[in-house]
């Protein structure tokens, strides 16, 4: 009855409208009244609709809420973000005080971010990181960090694009357990350099890192790794770089400048323990002059690093939540081939110099927002050429150590605050007593940490 | 010579299937999942659980044996809604493109099941919250239903050959879980409208099954441990109004619960939570069993 009214009436205003002239006032008059009616109609079964909806809707109310009756079996889709990048960025702030105004590391040629933080109040090392997959077979991830660093007459302020890779996905056709990383990345090789700063157990790191990879190396490059099909953890990797980062530099971009080579292997020791070594292997060649500190020393030649390291976790109660210890070290040897100079019109050719150094740390959470920690690292350099002695690559007979003592306090996953007290002996005249006080906070997208 | 080497390939090659399907490779990221595909699998399947009942599920290091567990595993059974988000993303960087997000051998159960505070709007000043909903789905055991018909249906795909007896198995699951679960409500009337003090939102989807109600929680905010005043707060509150259980999970720490219940004489319960969070809690059936014989026992209700 309605859809013919409806019908006849739609029809009927589509032929007025179309032929005004047509239409005789009373014609529209009638024609109101009728939608006027229809309308009226509708509303009053709407109205009818939306009180039956209501008693309904009470009557659920009082049913409860899921208890004792069975869930719905359709699949929902969890929404996570995909269509967009995770945008996540940390905050990493900084106190230090220092007892001695100068810091120097004899026997060592020392880079930009392997030199100690600036004093005082200061941002530390602040990281904008995007990622997402590209498609189904690739991934992207970068982040772009903020720094601060000592400059010859105020601090600096500079931005570094730390990371810029793509990665295979598990569905991008190679063999199972192969990925493909490609771009600028934090290479794996020993334990820390994969990882970002904002994670680590202290608020610096290990002299070894500082002095041999200046901080961390990111170079630009390829680096394929595969996880045996083993019941327990093997992987094996390697990669090529352009040899531009620290401890190479000045690449003329003909090949390749540097390659590495992996293999590690790790486990569990009942149900609360586990552990994992490496031992890593980094080749290349200073093509045209490295330069450290401040760059008056280069070096121009071949530096090869092994590093071997090692991690043990241990949860006493069985949830690492509550209680945990962690066991950390690493040992670092370098060995040069190549010609250093040093101010002075100094110029020494050097072969297979030898440096190493290494470190030690445990942590113990002692409660779940509660760790504290110890650090003990150590350089030693190879016997000063004669050419340097009296350079900035003198040892001076001494070899540098550092002892550090922290404590943190973990509010939430994205929140920490640390204290940490170090005592530097680097140059073997006085020891430079240091305080720093850290917070690291993480807002948005925050990836899984790594073992 | 190349007759040699078409026989290696084609040796290779057969050889390879045979091999693989074995024994259906079954990746759980809790004990309760590793439980479950049991029932469903029987001898057919090999489980591994990557947690145990005294381990906070979110709070799980990406570990290299589970990363080596991982890359070999057919079926992967988690929570899901973000329980596993700190970890399992690590694991599955070197593993099989079936067990990766969408693919068959991925199974999130909380897919399956409606969740408790789905959908609200928060933000982490609220403590941690999941924006995906509670994600601790299997205390509730009308959600074994769906879940073990999901695992069913993976397993037939995975694992063709065995369809019959996966089916068959779910079936004879179905059936006695449904009469537990007739046989355990009609014991737990008794606990309908109890009082509860919680620890964290670890037991909710069993206080909302068994229509408990849950008066406070130790945790100030969900994931932020308890501080003093807030306990000072607690005690008031429960003086004023006291409850009838103080219930906590194996992973959860005992202090703040302990404290409590000295000075209230409400008392504290350490509830089984999942497979061996207790003596006799070996499978899922003996692990609502020993949670609804525990409750009874202690709740002057």
């Amino acid at each position: 009855m309605f859809k013919i009214k409806t019908a006849a009436s739609a029809a009927l205003i589509a032929v007025l409208s179309a032929s005004p002239a047509l239409a005789a006032d009373a014609d529209v008059n009638a024609l109101r009244n009728e939608v006027e009616k229809m309308r009226q109609a509708y509303e009053q079964r709407i109205n009818q609709l939306e009180a039956k909806l209501n008693q309904l809707e009470g009557n659920r109310a009082q049913v409860g809420t899921t208890a004792n009756t069975p869930p719905a079996t359709s699949r929902r889709r969890i929404a996570d973000n995909s269509f967009n990048p995770s945008i996540g960025m940390i905050l990493n702030g900084q106190f230090r005080q220092y007892s001695q105004s100068e810091s120097e590391m004899p026997g060592f040629a020392v880079s930009h971010e392997g030199e100690r933080g600036e004093e005082g109040l200061g941002l530390g090392h602040s990281e904008i990181s995007l990622s997402a997959n590209v498609d189904d077979k690739f991934l992207a991830s970068s982040t772009l960090a903020i720094a601060e660093h000592e400059g010859e007459t105020e601090t600096e302020t500079e931005t570094e694009l730390e990371e810029a890779y793509i990665q295979t996905l598990p569905g991008a056709g190679l063999p199972v357990g192969m990925s493909v990383k490609a771009g600028r990345a934090f290479w794996t090789l020993g334990y820390l350099n994969e990882h970002h700063s904002h994670a680590d157990d202290f608020a610096d790191r290990p002299l070894p890192y500082r002095v041999f990879m200046n901080h961390a190396y990111n170079d630009d490059g390829l680096q394929v790794s595969y996880l045996l099909p083993t019941d327990g953890y093997a992987e094996i990797g390697g990669g090529v770089y352009r040899g531009d980062d620290f401890p190479y530099g000045g690449n003329s971009g003909s090949g390749s400048g540097a390659w590495s080579a992996y293999a590690r292997i790790g486990g569990d020791i009942g149900d609360n323990q586990s552990w994992r070594v490496g031992a890593y292997m980094l080749s290349g060649e200073a093509e045209d002059a490295r330069a450290s500190n401040e760059d008056l020393v280069t070096f121009t030649g071949d530096s090869d690093l092994e590093i071997i390291d090692l991690r043990y976790t241990w949860a006493p109660t069985g949830n690492a939540r509550d209680r945990e210890v962690i066991v950390q070290a690493e040992y670092f040897q370098r060995e040069e081939d190549g010609v250093y100079k040093a101010p002075g019109a100094v110029k020494a050719t050097v072969n297979g110099k030898s440096d190493d150094g290494w470190y030690l740390q445990g942590v113990y959470k002692f409660a779940p927002q509660w760790r504290v920690g110890a650090r003990y690292s150590e350089l030693s350099s190879d016997a000063t050429p004669i050419d340097l002695i009296g350079t900035d690559l003198d040892n001076e007979g001494h070899d540098p150590e550092v002892l550090s003592l922290m404590v943190d306090w973990t509010n939430s996953e994205f929140s920490r605050v640390r204290l940490q007290l170090n005592r530097e002996d680097l140059s073997g005249d006085e020891t430079d007593e240091q305080a720093v006080l850290q917070y690291v906070m993480s807002i948005g997208a925050h990836g899984a940490h790594k073992y | 010579m190349p007759r040699i080497l078409t026989i290696i390939v084609a040796g290779l090659l057969s050889a390879v299937p045979f091999t693989a399907m074995a024994q259906v490779n079954v990746f759980a990221c809790e004990p309760e999942w590793a439980a479950l595909a049991e029932e469903i699998g029987g001898a057919k399947i090999k489980t591994f659980s990557a947690t145990h009942a005294r381990q906070d599920p979110h709070y799980i290091r990406a570990r290299p044996s589970l990363i080596a567990k991982v890359r070999r595993a057919d079926l992967i059974i988690c929570s899901g809604a973000e329980l596993e988000v700190g970890w399992l993303p690590i694991l599955l960087q070197k593993a099989r493109p079936q067990v990766q997000p969408n693919g068959i051998g991925h199974l999130m159960a909380s897919q399956y099941v409606p969740l408790l505070g789905a959908g609200a709007n928060v933000d982490r000043s609220m403590g941690h919250v999941h924006a995906a909903g509670n994600p601790h789905i299997h205390l509730n055991p009308h959600h074994m239903v769906p879940i073990a018909a999901q695992v069913s249906d993976r397993l037939a795909k995975i694992d063709p050959a065995n369809a019959a007896h996966y089916q068959s198995r779910l079936q004879d699951f179905t059936q006695r879980w449904q009469q537990a679960l007739a046989q355990w409500e009609t014991r737990a009337t008794n606990l309908k409208g109890a009082q509860v003090v919680v620890h964290h939102s670890s037991l909710s989807y069993l206080i909302d099954w068994l229509q408990m109600r849950t008066v406070a929680s130790l945790e100030p905010k969900p994931g932020i441990p308890p501080t003093t005043s807030h306990l000072e707060r607690l005690l008031q509150q429960l003086n004023a109004a006291p409850a009838n259980l103080m219930l906590r999970t194996p992973y959860e720490p005992d202090t703040a619960s302990l404290w409590l219940s000295s000075k209230t004489n409400i008392p504290a319960v350490v509830l089984p939570y999942t497979i061996d969070g207790a003596a006799n809690t070996g499978d899922l059936f003996a692990l609502y069993e020993a949670t609804l014989a525990v409750l009874l026992d202690k709740c002057r209700c």
